[in-house]
């Protein structure tokens, strides 16, 4: 009691309202329409602060979705979450002031000093912070359906706090009765199959699988398939075309050794069945949380030598912009967000296999489901810096997508000769291929390329007819 | 120690009692000592948080409806929700939360197929004037607010707010520096105006005069980008409703309305443009334009025209598009 009665006073202090309090120091962090500044307030004493600074101007942004998310961030309270200090409108754009976290996002951490994963004793010390803070929101009737390292942040003593409240719902302002949402938010890679199917609808569970998905994600480095660049929906198609098992093989095992109490917590939390998953609370008790340590572990283990989150931010994004030159024509809308592939990208996964033996996830890809996911909110972290890691990975992976389509070639030659003549253009290039494999390669991704347009257009229809139909039913 | 002297488990409507009778306690107290304040106070919360879990049900378990009548009818047999309003700047977060949320979910609580919390309000609407007030209270705000916009839902309840000498203050709250605070007031102006047609419509044409003069020069005109834009997003939805089409006529026959519609309808803005776009054209597509009117549209045809020529939006939109070439057959033919 006393600690929340102190932290309630401690709210009272009101920030200033204005901008010309504040000065901005560096950029950390950047989403679609909202970039967060490292800040000082100076009438109190050059505190540093977190400016979240949002466009309100963008059209496809719903002003009530940026109400529900002020509202939900003044009124939650609790040490493992990242609150508001204020918000108040700059011009167009909305200034949500923040205490600053000098460790950044677990993300940013991870992709920078630990491609291989954090030791379990650290990951314990995260994920129990993180899990206390979940506990509070679902608790609270919120669901916070965006639980990824990239939305874990840490301050310079190693406390630990859920960020970034985007596209979290709140189930009391919901004018439905049940206790379900059907709306897809989210990032894919951490996404329940549930939420992926949402026909079914989803509820507290969903954050629970992505809070497993969480833990692959600090153990092993990177979440469960990210060997795929993230926002490669053709990647993910391709991969689906020549069955997944193919990349096993090129998979490098650090070698690494995890407890039986963390497998059996991480199973427990990636039940394909929502109702087997535990709740919140339930998870708090598992043995792997039994002996955990304190935030010292973090400081000690992982905060010393870490550079500061500005040079981190700073030298993911020069990465990136590398990155994005070489991504040239098949940019699957990370940059113009007028492009509609922004807001519907997809993902073809059906379902996940949990090997709990090697702690990883086994996608399973189905034929002809297709589903869109559209992204409701904003996510503002360092994503960027992933690339500079995976890019290993990354080579490795479109080492074996040229080997699947070198084989693919073979069959194809192998079926036009059997079947002559019957598609000369074909033939054609068939006979041309022989000078470079590579030319026909290119055509073989023009071709999936093609493919992935059509899908997206269906993927629209689809959408757009669920609309149509949603709509009809709640207007009956 | 509780469970060897628990004799029977407490009803819903015990909770109910057992919650007034702390408020009561909690009302009153003016010093008594500290730690024995204290334990009424957690024990306050407790009852809250159970009231809560009786309204919505928790993870393991979905609500009862005969649970629910039972609690509804007993809080609104004496009056709780007025201990209730009355204490909250005394409980603590978690505690505020948990009765706002209690509160809203009474409002919609049926004991057999009647709303009883309508009932108790019609005979209690001064306490709505505290909630009203709740805006001016960056601490309150969130919770009253909330609470309030519950309460509205009732006709009746939305009729003495849009009536009371206080709605001029919500011109005010819309704009107050906290981005929530303002953003919550703005949702609750919103509902007013929105929620109970018939309700609306009379208040309109009683209040024509003073309301649009404030709705004009305070909001439509305000400096503030979000309070522009959602005004002209709310009025395009308050001229559009069918049962306010006597107002909208006295609306678009105004030459200084259609001044600051054409003003908004330049901003650099989209959202505002296009919200604007909705406000204009109901202007041009006027069958009886005053004379006046007709002269600001004719003097300023070519611009207009070229205006909406090059007014696209980015997503296709027949209606749009169907409006737009209305509106410029209506200039052009003047």
């Amino acid at each position: 009691m006393a600690t929340t009665e102190a932290e309630e006073a401690a709210k009272r202090v009101q920030y200033p309202l204005d901008s010309s309090s504040y000065k901005l120091l560096n950029e950390i962090g950047a989403g679609v329409s909202a970039v967060v500044y490292k800040a000082l307030c100076i009438p109190m004493n050059s505190t540093a602060v977190a400016i979240k600074s949002i466009d309100l101007d963008r059209s496809r942004l719903d002003l009530d979705d940026v109400r529900r998310e002020a509202k939900t961030l003044s009124l939650l309270s609790h040490p493992n979450i990242l609150k508001a200090h204020c918000s108040f409108t700059v011009d167009r754009r909305l200034w949500v002031v923040m205490p600053f976290m000098a460790a950044g996002s677990l993300q940013s951490i991870i992709s920078h000093s630990f491609p291989n994963g954090l030791i379990e004793p650290c990951i314990a010390v995260v994920l129990k912070d993180s899990l206390n803070a979940l506990s509070y929101l679902h608790a609270q009737g919120h669901l916070h359906r965006d639980i990824k390292a990239g939305n874990i942040l840490v301050d310079s003593n190693g406390q630990v706090k859920l960020a970034d409240f985007g596209v979290s719902a709140s189930i009391y302002e919901s004018t439905c009765s049940s206790l379900k949402f059907t709306d897809v938010a989210g990032t894919p890679y951490w996404m329940a199959p549930e939420v992926i199917h949402s026909h079914t609808g989803y509820s507290f569970k969903a954050d629970i699988w992505s809070f497993g998905i969480t833990a692959l994600e600090l153990a092993h480095g990177r979440p469960p398939l990210s060997h795929l660049p993230p926002s490669k929906s053709m990647m993910l198609k391709i991969t689906k075309r020549f069955r997944f098992s193919d990349f096993d093989k090129y998979r490098k095992g650090n070698g690494k050794k995890f407890s039986k109490a963390f497998k059996d917590m991480v199973a427990s939390c990636l039940d394909q069945d929502p109702s087997k998953r535990p709740t919140a609370d339930k998870l708090l008790k598992h043995p792997f949380f039994k002996n955990c340590k304190g935030s010292e572990c973090l400081v000690k283990n992982v905060l010393q030598g870490l550079p500061s989150v500005e040079k981190r931010y700073k030298e993911s994004k020069v990465c990136s912009v590398h990155e994005d030159g070489e991504k040239g024509g098949d940019n699957d809308g990370d940059g113009d967000d007028d492009d509609p592939s922004v807001q519907g990208k997809q993902r073809r996964i059906s379902g996940w296999n949990f090997n709990e033996e090697g702690l990883e996830l086994e996608p399973v890809f189905p034929n002809d489901e297709v589903k869109e996911v559209r992204f409701g909110g904003e996510t503002v972290v360092q994503q960027t810096g992933e690339h500079v890691v995976n890019r290993e990975g990354m080579l490795a992976t479109l080492n074996v997508l040229k080997g699947s389509l070198e084989q693919e070639l073979w069959q194809v030659k192998f079926l036009v000769s059997t079947i002559q003549g019957e598609e000369t253009h074909h033939q054609v290039q068939v006979v041309g291929g022989d000078h470079s494999e590579e030319q026909e390669i290119s055509r073989l991704r023009a071709e999936l390329e093609n493919e992935r347009r059509k899908n997206t257009q269906l993927e629209l229809q689809l959408h757009t007819c669920k609309l149509h139909l949603s709509s009809l039913s709640t207007s009956k | 120690m509780k469970g060897l002297f628990k004799s029977k488990p407490r009803t819903p409507a015990d909770v109910v009692r057992h919650t007034r009778d702390l408020l009561l306690v909690v009302d009153r107290t003016t010093e008594t000592r500290e730690s024995k304040r204290e334990e009424k106070m957690a024990e306050l919360y407790k009852n809250i948080r159970e009231l809560k879990c009786i309204l919505y049900g928790n993870s393991e378990s979905e609500p009862v409806s005969d649970a629910c009548a039972q609690l509804t009818q007993e809080f609104f047999k004496e009056n709780t929700l007025r201990l209730i309003i009355k204490c909250l700047p005394k409980l603590n977060l978690e505690a505020r939360k948990d009765a706002t949320q209690v509160v809203a979910n009474l409002q919609r609580q049926q004991v057999q197929f009647k709303l009883i919390a309508s009932d108790y309000l019609e005979k209690n609407l001064d306490l709505m004037d505290i909630l009203i007030v709740g805006y001016e209270n960056t601490d309150m705000a969130l919770h009253y607010g909330a609470m309030l916009r519950e309460c509205i839902r009732h006709q009746i309840v939305a009729k003495y707010v849009l009536n009371s000498p206080r709605m001029k203050k919500f011109f005010d709250y819309i704009q107050l520096p906290n981005f929530d605070i303002a953003a919550d007031a703005a949702a609750t102006f919103k509902e007013l105006l929105t929620r109970h047609k018939s309700t609306v419509a009379e208040f309109l044409s009683k209040n024509y005069e003073w309301f649009f003069a404030e709705y004009n020069t305070k909001l439509l005109e305000s400096s503030n980008y979000i309070t522009r834009r959602q005004a002209v997003k709310l009025l395009g939805d308050i001229l559009l409703d069918r049962s306010n089409s006597a107002v909208m006529t006295q609306y678009v026959s105004s030459r200084d309305n259609l001044r600051i519609l054409m003003n908004l309808l330049r901003e650099s803005s989209k959202s505002i443009q296009i919200e604007a776009f909705h406000v204009f054209k109901l202007f041009a597509a006027n069958q009886r334009k005053p004379a006046d009117i007709v002269g600001i549209l004719v003097a300023n045809k070519s611009k207009i025209l070229r205006l909406l020529e090059d007014f696209k939006i980015d997503k296709e939109d027949e209606q749009f598009e169907a409006d737009k070439a209305q509106v410029m057959k209506e200039i052009e033919a003047l």
